[in-house]
């Protein structure tokens, strides 16, 4: 079979890849996506698509910011025609203890000294305020921005698919990639069930799956899935309430537009990308969330699905060159890599071609964990 | 206004002079039915077929699969909303109402806010 | 955790049948029904049944149905079947095969079955037309409910879509129970159903409106008339659209297999058109490709109710021999009697499509 030329391939149909591939066209770069299933189908499609200013340290702040502003016009940006539902209802973190609640106020002093100005600390009198279903027992204040908020993560993936392939990137469906080209010790294109493609670099966007591509270059990326799951309820009217995420159990909950609620907590899970979910889940998610908002009794949970998160050993993103030539990572966001699409997409598109990220993203480098450097983001759950 | 039953069937016989006739409320109103048949049912025998009005373009919706799964009976039943009325039994007292848009969950003491 | 050795998700004819078989094999068997009264269909039909003895033929649906209901409360009184109405399965965990379900509207619960036999039935299809949502226009399965189950008038005047058997069968029943039929549409060029279900219509003058489709409902908040119209054989409407005066439209265009939880459980799945929707793929005595799943019924394709009942019989059979509860013997001569009258029901020209649509999903034995 004859193999096809590409400058740049890149594999994964979550947002990451999309925006990657999106950037990478606009460079000028001759690029080719490959998705095993369909555009959204892995973990970016069922993630929670929390939106948020409120991170802890300098460069996810600043990325975070880039993020937001995109996000808010995205959809005029890319001409996409779809919903891409952006909601900012706010977000809403909130602390059962002295110590989460100290974190919490450091982390909004910073975002304030960055520029961000919307994120405040807020007593529990300020919480009932912009959460009035809220049983704010235990509760010991929170963090609060306005402006945070959450997105449909398919019409996401989809708009920044569609804008890429309108730059004439190719978007290959269904396609499993079964291995990377390697000549002279540097990645030279992809194996496919499909075929072969030639490319002068790849970039891995595989989340949780990352670490199998790895393998093929020899590369131990330490990325180790872990699956979390997720509940959706039926549809009821708009109400008052902000996303909610609570540090002592991780339990967050938020409404879509459509009504739905989205329901999940912290608990010890699986390391796989499986997705199957469990009854467990359903019980504990449930009975932590009902005490806090007693409003949904009588709400029912009409689906579960699962999605692997990609975690590091500190939590945080792989992102740039890895030790093989050619060979490209954008990975390991853990839970909140949905929302740093803008502003990494641009950076992986930067760092392909050679230039210097228009932000710093080196404390996201492969090599910290050989060095020792891990890098710890206290808004991270 | 009177309860639309079959009275003569050649084959069935439906035992509806032995079923317990209850008193309900439909939107306020008084109306009666047999105990533990579907609300649903005992709203047609009544003349009532609009059930809910749909969110987004306010059209009205009655019975249609009667096993539970379109969706399209759902009302609130003693301030639950979106309840599947072809598949929950009627009990004395319940207070039936008409379900407009998606439903409202309402708070302990009942208050909407 | 609540246990059981089969649980049979559905108390249609083929779930009952499936549990009845597993029962009187000695094993614990639960029954779960998400209506409030056990039956299914078989409790709506007043037509007597065609076939052989075994089939219950010449006996009504109903019928049929007061029999079944005899041998579950034999067997729920010998303990060991539990049956429970109003109780939706709402998920197959496949990591401990722990199924949740819903009791009424609100109380949840969970199982842990050895064996499970998914008898789901089927869910009606809906045609496209002008005001499909307005209140008035009911599945067939759902104005039977009405009429047949709670004795309950659905309307004055009723225009049935669809001449299969559902449609002739169900307005066969509406005139008995003294409501007038407006008439039947058909876009096809002939009656699908039975000849003999068509002559009796026929005989009590309703029109049989064959390559026609239904336009429009007509009526502000419910239906006052509908509008239909000749269709050429691509189904292109052709001709003037003819008002038609009725109050209430019954859609007897067809049912789907309901396999959400056969999907959940990761069953292999295939779209067989003959069975009308997505189908498991299963061998003979109805295993799917999950080791502890069986399929019966409408759940494995759209059939009749006399076939649904003996592959519930062969679900709930092999379910229980998985367990080691059954003798050879009596498993090799069980099966070859359930197998015979399977054939016997589908043989024939009748039953081609059914042949034709099981050999896309029958496999002779999972490797």
């Amino acid at each position: 079979m004859v193999s096809k030329r590409v400058d740049v391939a890149v594999i994964g149909g979550g947002v990451h890849g999309c925006s990657t591939a999106y950037h990478l066209a606009k460079k000028g770069f001759k690029t080719a996506l490959f998705e095993r299933d369909y555009i959204s189908s892995g973990s970016s499609g069922r993630s929670a698509a929390g939106l948020r200013y409120q991170f802890g340290t300098e460069v996810n702040i600043r990325l975070a910011q880039y993020n937001m502003k995109c996000l808010k016009s995205l959809g005029e940006d890319l001409h996409y025609p779809g919903d891409l539902e952006y909601d900012p209802a706010g977000y809403l973190w909130i602390a059962y203890s002295e110590s989460q609640l100290a974190q919490l106020e450091k982390n909004v002093k910073l975002q304030n000294e960055l520029g961000t100005t919307g994120s405040k600390v807020l007593t529990v009198k300020g919480i009932q305020e912009v959460a009035p279903f809220l049983n704010t027992e235990g509760m010991l204040g929170a963090s609060f921005n306005q402006e945070d908020g959450h997105i449909n993560p398919h019409t996401l993936c989809f708009a920044y698919a569609d804008a890429a392939k309108a730059l004439g990137v190719e978007i290959n469906k269904k396609i499993t990639v079964t291995g990377l080209i390697s000549k002279g010790g540097q990645v030279a294109g992809i194996h496919t069930n499909k075929g072969d493609w030639e490319a002068d670099a790849v970039v891995c966007c595989a989340g949780a799956w990352t670490q199998n591509i790895g393998r093929w270059v020899d590369l131990d990326i330490p990325v180790i899935p872990e699956r979390h799951q997720i509940l959706i309820t039926e549809p009821v009217e708009r109400m008052k309430h902000p996303m909610t995420l609570c540090l002592d159990d991780g339990s967050y909950w938020k409404q879509c537009p459509n009504g739905t609620f989205m329901l999940g907590v912290g608990k010890e899970e699986v390391k796989d990308t499986s997705f199957y979910a469990s009854w467990d889940y359903l019980e504990a998610a449930t009975e932590r969330i009902l005490p806090k908002m007693p409003i949904l009794e009588h709400i029912r949970v009409v689906r579960q699905w699962t999605g692997p998160y990609g975690n590091t050993p500190d939590f945080q993103a792989i992102v740039g060159a890895t030790p093989v030539e050619g060979f490209y990572i954008d990975c390991g966001w853990s839970g909140h890599g949905l929302q740093f699409a803008p502003s990494v997409g641009r950076i992986m598109a930067e760092i392909v071609n050679g230039e210097k990220p228009f932000i710093d993203v080196s404390m996201f480098r492969y090599s910290r964990f050989e060095e020792g450097d891990l890098f710890f983001e206290p808004a991270c759950i | 206004m009177s309860i639309k039953l079959i009275k003569d069937h050649p084959i069935l016989d439906f035992g509806h002079e032995e079923k317990k006739m209850v008193t309900f409320t439909f939107d306020n109103k008084e109306m009666k039915g047999f105990e533990d048949d579907p609300i649903a049912a005992a709203l047609h025998a009544n003349g009532i077929q609009v059930y809910r009005i749909t969110p987004k373009t306010e059209r009205p919706r009655g019975f249609f699969c009667a096993i539970g799964k379109c969706s399209s009976c759902f009302m609130i039943v003693d301030g639950v909303p979106n309840v599947r009325t072809c598949v929950t039994p009627l009990k004395a007292g319940m207070k039936v109402e008409t379900q407009k848009g998606r439903g409202v969950l309402k708070s302990e003491e009942g208050e909407e806010r | 955790m609540q246990t059981t050795e089969i649980l049979v998700i559905g108390g249609g004819p083929a779930g009952l049948s499936a549990a009845l078989e597993a029962a009187s094999l000695g094993a614990d068997v639960t029954v779960l029904d998400s209506d409030l009264k056990l039956g299914g269909q078989l409790i709506k039909q007043t037509h007597k049944f065609f076939g052989s003895k075994a089939e219950y033929a010449g006996t009504r649906g109903f019928e049929i149905a007061n029999f079944l209901f005899d041998e579950i409360e034999k067997y729920k009184t010998l303990g060991k079947l539990k049956v429970f109405t109003n109780t939706t399965a709402t998920g197959y965990y496949k990591e401990d095969g722990v199924v949740s379900y819903m009791v009424g509207e609100e109380k949840y619960g969970r199982i842990k079955p050895q064996k499970l036999v998914f008898a789901t039935g089927a869910q009606e299809r809906l045609i496209p037309f002008v005001n499909n949502d307005m209140p008035g226009v009911y599945g067939a399965g759902a104005i039977q409910t009405l009429m047949n189950v709670y004795g309950i008038v659905p309307g004055e005047k009723v225009l049935m879509i669809g001449a299969g058997n559902i449609g002739l069968i169900v307005s066969y029943q509406l005139m008995q129970a003294g409501i007038k039929i407006a008439g039947i549409v058909e876009a096809m060029p002939k009656i699908g159903g039975y000849w003999v279900h068509a002559a009796k219509i026929r005989r009590l003058g309703v029109p049989i409106y064959l390559q026609h489709t239904i336009k429009e409902a007509l009526g502000n908040n419910v239906v006052e008339g509908a509008v239909i119209q000749e269709v050429n054989n691509c189904f292109q409407p052709v001709g003037d659209p003819m008002e038609v005066e009725c109050d209430t439209i019954c859609l007897a265009v067809g049912l789907t297999p309901t396999c959400e939880l056969l999907w959940s459980a990761g069953c292999e799945m295939k779209f067989v058109p003959q069975l009308c929707g997505y189908v498991a793929r299963r061998d003979p005595m109805m295993r799917t490709s999950h080791p502890d799943i069986w399929v019966a019924g409408d759940a494995a394709g759209i059939e009749e109710a006399s076939a649904a009942m003996v592959e519930g019989r062969i679900a709930g059979l092999s379910a229980v021999a998985s367990l080691n509860h059954v003798s050879q013997e009596t498993f090799y001569d069980r099966s070859a009697e359930y197998h015979q009258r399977l054939e016997n029901l589908r043989a024939g020209e009748v039953g081609e499509k059914i042949r034709s649509g099981l050999s896309c999903v029958c496999c002779k034995q999972w490797g």
